[in-house]
């Protein structure tokens, strides 16, 4: 019987490892990945060595592979405080001088990090681990059949329910939405990060002003939630990831307004694991999803920005750049008239007080 | 996983001499730690390789938000130092020049909690508790507590769970026990099938039933008991909760209770009505207490399961739906925080323990059956 | 059980608002499980009742094997939504189930049987502590479980392995074949053991010869317990799967966290039916069990 056992676990053992040799990236799934399959793999030299994998983010599994050793993830797709924490442990390689040798330079010559620096960001130390993936952004939107009269369109009004009568939709972590009570509290959007960080009893103020619609409020933790809140009537505004409302009004003929004032833009990339099995192969990858070029591509698919300055020119040039030849720009976060009116979360702010805030907000949700 | 929750040895192997010539700092004589700790930490910072030290300040972190960048900064002044060869005549006037929060002794006192290779602060943590710079234990600031009121939350969950399902379960119970066999064992079917269907089966199901625009509510507009905008709102709550952990773990309720009552003579009821006493009475006298050992197995049984849960309230109980489970979750996926996921790993591990002594006490732990 | 003839109306009426109050729980026990099978076979892509679906005579139109083909990983243009997405996940993620079910089920039936065995002697030491151990894992929230294996198993390199999800999926589902054939062990007539071995039987032979074509039934039981156990099992999957050992309940919860899909409804129909086949099997063993063990008594 032992030996059964033995034969069992030893066939067990030789299964495991059938899946190495391709590129693993792990990914958030969804739209979101399918527009990566799209833009990335599908236009790279060889799209069968790449497979997308999902996971629900935070830097666990990463962590547990490369402390243990056994690391099955070649690339991850990390929001920026990941980046940054996992740089900084050790978890992603370091591979500035690659990055710079081997990235591709946008039209005027420009390398990955000057590119971002055009977009309106500062270097941190994500960036010596990571490439530059897409802006996305938490964005208030709205059925303008909600609003016969006047139209909500800043995030005072958001937090006005006297003058906007009805429930909010808003996540039930705190990302995100400390900008936007930031900005309704009367902070100019440019300014919430340094308000933030360097005043003190800021986040009493944008508490203060969340309690203010405390009552009003209706919670959502998964992406198409909000969209379902909306459309069934259920809130008359909600925060949502803006390539859901994007996708909603393009594929699904929906007609929701965005209210742009006070988005939070966030970023995204993808980083190398450190003891990655397919090291190379994933870094001529990285260097492929990261160009001008892919970056505008992937819009087509999902309307999350470019993070690279130079995509930006190849859509507008490109336009009706959307599916069945609508014009997608509109529907794009960063312009640089939305920009101006936008707050670029600070990820290495978050990576300091993140988890404090959380637990806060927690706190506060519950009471 | 118990080792994890108060191990603190990695940040002192990174900062030896610091920790060593921060005690030495006489709190009461000084505001700011003496020069030898500035230079100690500079020294450490210069030469220290880059991945032990990232991995310190994820810990140090958690002492104090701000750690991070903090050291960060200062890092990169230090090594600009060391590379032009410039060292400074004062290491603590170059860290204040750097940064002013050097000056500020808020975050020496977070480092002292570090000082030792063994910690209780994520216990103390995992219950709002926090050490002050003298390493007493006091509350945490307010807005911060947020563990106390989860436990508290999962606590009362669990228990309504357990009272709905003793509620729901003992008639179905009693009535299977009673039935002659081949209809007991036709309608013990409604029993076993949810039992035997998967977890995340029956809480989509639930989602489908409760949701704004689900069956239920659909019913109840179609009826004409609710008007189309009155959609009553039983998912993504507490309620939501409540329905469908009952519905999950009934199961576990009625199969023990009936196994108990199946038992139970019949003779023992129609003995103490001929004996005089009212139906009521002969029930509440003579058949509970003989259901007792079924009620406390069946009881416990929920209790225990639902304590743990966080599957369902995660995924139906929307901003109510952060149970314990959920946080140990969270801080071994995203906060990295494996000191605080054991700490309450460990504190519901010891009530489990407690109650899994007790269920063996009252019904012992080889009486349980399935189906 | 019926109400005796002389019954007085007000126990004719509790009598019945008691049955009622059984019929609401059986309703609340089923319902939800019913109620998904009909929306699994709609058109639409949110999971509700369609007007068409509701509509008499019923609208051919509003009912579709478009998800049933979307789960099978047929990603045809009449198939596609642009809000649901279409992969092989969902037949992976079946077979992978599977193939780590049934070794883990293989496993756990071995090691639980011979636990049960060895428990169910009379004068085996430290019975209670040794069943208390066993039957642990059964009880002790799965979260803590997950995580104390994450640790340990990270330190051992067997996370984001097969063996690793096996060998977790064993230490969950030996308890259940431990406590079913322990329960069937009962009626086991030791002597019987003696006078095989009187016979000169070595203890390999009396194993399978006497003692195992009794307890079978309770054994199968155990296996399909196991089985169940582990192929619903979804807090070891999402601490130490990746998407090599992607099963049916992680890629069910990556579902349900992202986009919930009419596809879930299929899935989840096929796992109910699953599970009657499952419940049915069990319980024909059973009534077989007490049959032979009838017998034995007489």
């Amino acid at each position: 019987m032992s030996k059964l056992i033995k034969a069992f676990l030893f066939a067990s053992i030789i299964c495991a490892p059938f899946a190495a040799s391709a590129v693993t990236v792990a990914s958030w799934g969804g739209a979101y990945t399918e527009s990566q399959q799209k833009a990335y793999a599908d236009t790279y030299s060889d799209p069968g060595s790449i497979v997308f994998e999902n996971y629900n983010g935070g830097l666990g599994e990463v962590r547990a592979q490369v402390e243990s050793g056994s690391v099955t993830w070649d690339l991850v797709d990390v929001l920026p405080g990941d980046a940054i924490t996992g740089c900084d442990e050790g978890l992603f390689e370091d591979i500035s001088s690659e990055i710079a040798s081997m990235g591709v330079p946008g039209p005027d010559g420009e390398s990955i990090a000057e590119d971002m620096e055009n977009n309106g960001l500062e270097y941190h130390s994500g960036w010596d681990c990571c490439v530059p993936q897409i802006f996305w952004t938490y964005v208030v939107f709205y059925d303008p059949d909600a609003f016969p009269g006047e139209k909500p369109d800043s995030m005072a009004d958001f937090f006005d329910v006297e003058k906007f009568p009805g429930k909010r939709g808003i996540h039930t972590w705190a990302t995100g939405i400390i900008e936007k009570a930031m900005v309704a509290d009367g902070v100019e959007p440019n300014a919430v990060p340094t308000v933030l960080e360097k005043q003190t009893g800021a986040l009493d103020r944008a508490f203060a002003k969340l309690d203010t619609i405390k009552d009003h409020v209706v919670f959502w933790s998964s992406g198409s939630k909000p969209l379902e809140l909306v459309k069934s009537g259920e809130v008359v505004m909600a925060i949502a990831y803006n390539g859901r409302v994007g996708a909603a009004n393009l594929a699904e003929g929906e007609n929701f307004e965005y209210i742009w004032e006070g988005q939070v833009l966030d970023q995204e990339y993808l980083c190398l694991t450190a003891g990655a099995p397919n090291r190379d192969a994933a870094l001529d990858f990285m260097m492929h999803a990261s160009s001008p070029e892919s970056q505008a591509e992937q819009a087509k698919y999902i309307t999350y920005g470019p993070m690279r300055a130079s995509g930006i020119p190849i859509i507008v040039n490109g336009e009706p750049w959307g599916p069945g030849g609508v014009d997608i720009m509109p529907h794009m976060p960063n312009t640089p008239e939305r920009l101006a009116v936008s707050i670029v979360s600070d990820p290495q702010w978050w990576s300091d007080n993140g988890a404090e805030i959380d637990e806060r907000y927690a706190a506060w949700m519950g009471n | 996983m118990l080792l994890r929750s108060v191990d603190d040895s990695q940040i002192n192997t990174v900062f030896p001499n610091t920790f060593e010539e921060y005690k030495k700092w006489d709190k009461e004589k000084d505001e700011l730690p003496p020069e030898e700790v500035y230079k100690a930490l500079f020294q450490e910072l210069a030469y220290g390789e880059k991945v032990q030290v990232g991995r310190a300040l994820t810990r140090m972190n958690y002492s104090k938000s701000g750690w991070k960048s903090l050291i960060k900064k200062t890092s990169r002044a230090i090594k600009k130092v060391v590379k032009k060869d410039e060292f400074p005549d004062s290491y603590k006037e170059f860290f204040i020049e750097t940064n002013e929060k050097w000056a500020d002794p808020t975050y020496w006192y977070a480092m002292g909690q570090m000082v030792n290779n063994q910690t209780s602060i994520y216990y103390w943590n995992a219950i709002d508790r926090t050490f002050d710079q003298e390493l007493n234990v006091v509350q945490q600031e307010e807005d911060r507590r947020v563990y106390v009121q989860t436990w508290l939350k999962t606590l009362k969950v669990s228990i309504y769970v357990t009272l709905f399902c003793l509620i729901l379960g003992f008639p179905v119970a009693h009535l299977l026990a009673n039935l002659p066999l081949r209809y007991s064992n036709l309608l013990m079917i409604f029993v076993l099938l949810p039992f035997w269907t998967s977890l995340l089966v029956r809480t989509t199901a639930w989602i489908v039933m409760l949701q704004q625009k689900g069956v239920i509510n659909g019913v109840l507009v179609w009826l004409g008991i609710l008007s189309d905008d009155g959609r009553i709102a039983m998912v993504y709550n507490e309620t939501g909760t409540l329905i469908a952990m009952t519905q999950i773990l009934l199961p576990f309720m009625i199969l023990p209770l009936y196994s108990v009552m199946r038992v139970i003579p019949k003779s023992h009821m129609r003995a103490a009505q001929n004996l005089g006493a009212k139906p009521v009475m002969a029930f509440w006298r003579v058949y509970l207490p003989q259901t007792i050992p079924g009620m406390s197995a069946g009881g416990l049984l929920v209790f225990v399961l639902a304590i743990g849960y966080f599957i369902t309230p995660e995924l139906v109980g929307g901003k109510d739906g952060k149970l314990i489970g959920s946080w140990i979750a969270y801080h071994l996926k995203t906060t990295l925080n494996w000191g605080l996921t054991a700490a309450l790993g460990a504190i519901l591990l010891g009530f489990m323990l407690i109650f899994y002594w007790l269920y063996n006490k009252i019904v012992g732990i080889d009486n349980i059956k399935l189906g | 059980m019926a109400l005796p003839t002389y019954a007085t109306p007000i126990q004719r009426t509790y009598y019945y608002a008691y049955l009622f109050f059984c019929a609401v729980v059986f309703f609340f026990l089923v319902a939800p499980l019913i109620a998904i099978v009909p929306i699994s076979f709609s058109e639409s892509p949110f999971m509700v009742f369609t007007e068409g679906m509701l509509a008499w005579p019923p609208d051919p139109e509003a009912w579709s094997l478009r998800w049933y083909r979307n789960m099978i990983g047929d990603c045809s243009a009449e198939v596609v939504s642009s809000t649901v997405p279409c992969s092989t996940k969902w037949m992976r993620g079946t077979v992978n189930s599977f193939y780590i079910g049934i070794i883990a089920t293989f496993i756990a039936t071995v090691l639980g049987t011979m636990a049960a065995l060895g428990l169910s002697r009379p004068h085996m030491p430290y019975k209670a502590l040794i069943m208390s151990i066993l039957i642990s894992p059964m009880i002790v929230p799965l979260i803590i479980t997950a995580a104390g294996m994450f640790f340990f198993y990270a330190r051992i390199n067997l996370v984001y392995t097969f063996t690793g999800v096996i060998l977790a999926h064993v230490a969950l589902a030996t308890p259940f074949v431990v406590i079913t054939v322990t329960a069937t062990l009962v009626g086991f007539d030791m002597n019987m053991v003696k006078a095989a071995q009187s016979l000169g039987a070595k203890p390999m032979r009396t194993f399978f010869k006497v003692i195992m074509p009794l307890i079978l039934p309770g054994i199968i039981s155990g296996a399909l317990f196991a089985f169940i156990t582990s192929f619903d099992e979804v807090v070891i999957v999402m601490f130490m799967a990746s998407i090599d050992q992607l099963t049916i309940p992680k890629q069910m919860w990556a579902g349900i966290r992202q986009e919930i899909s009419p596809v879930i409804l299929c899935m989840a129909t096929c796992l109910v039916i699953l599970s009657i086949v499952l419940l049915t099997t069990v319980e024909l063993l059973r009534r077989r069990a007490e049959r032979l063990r009838g017998i034995k008594a007489r």
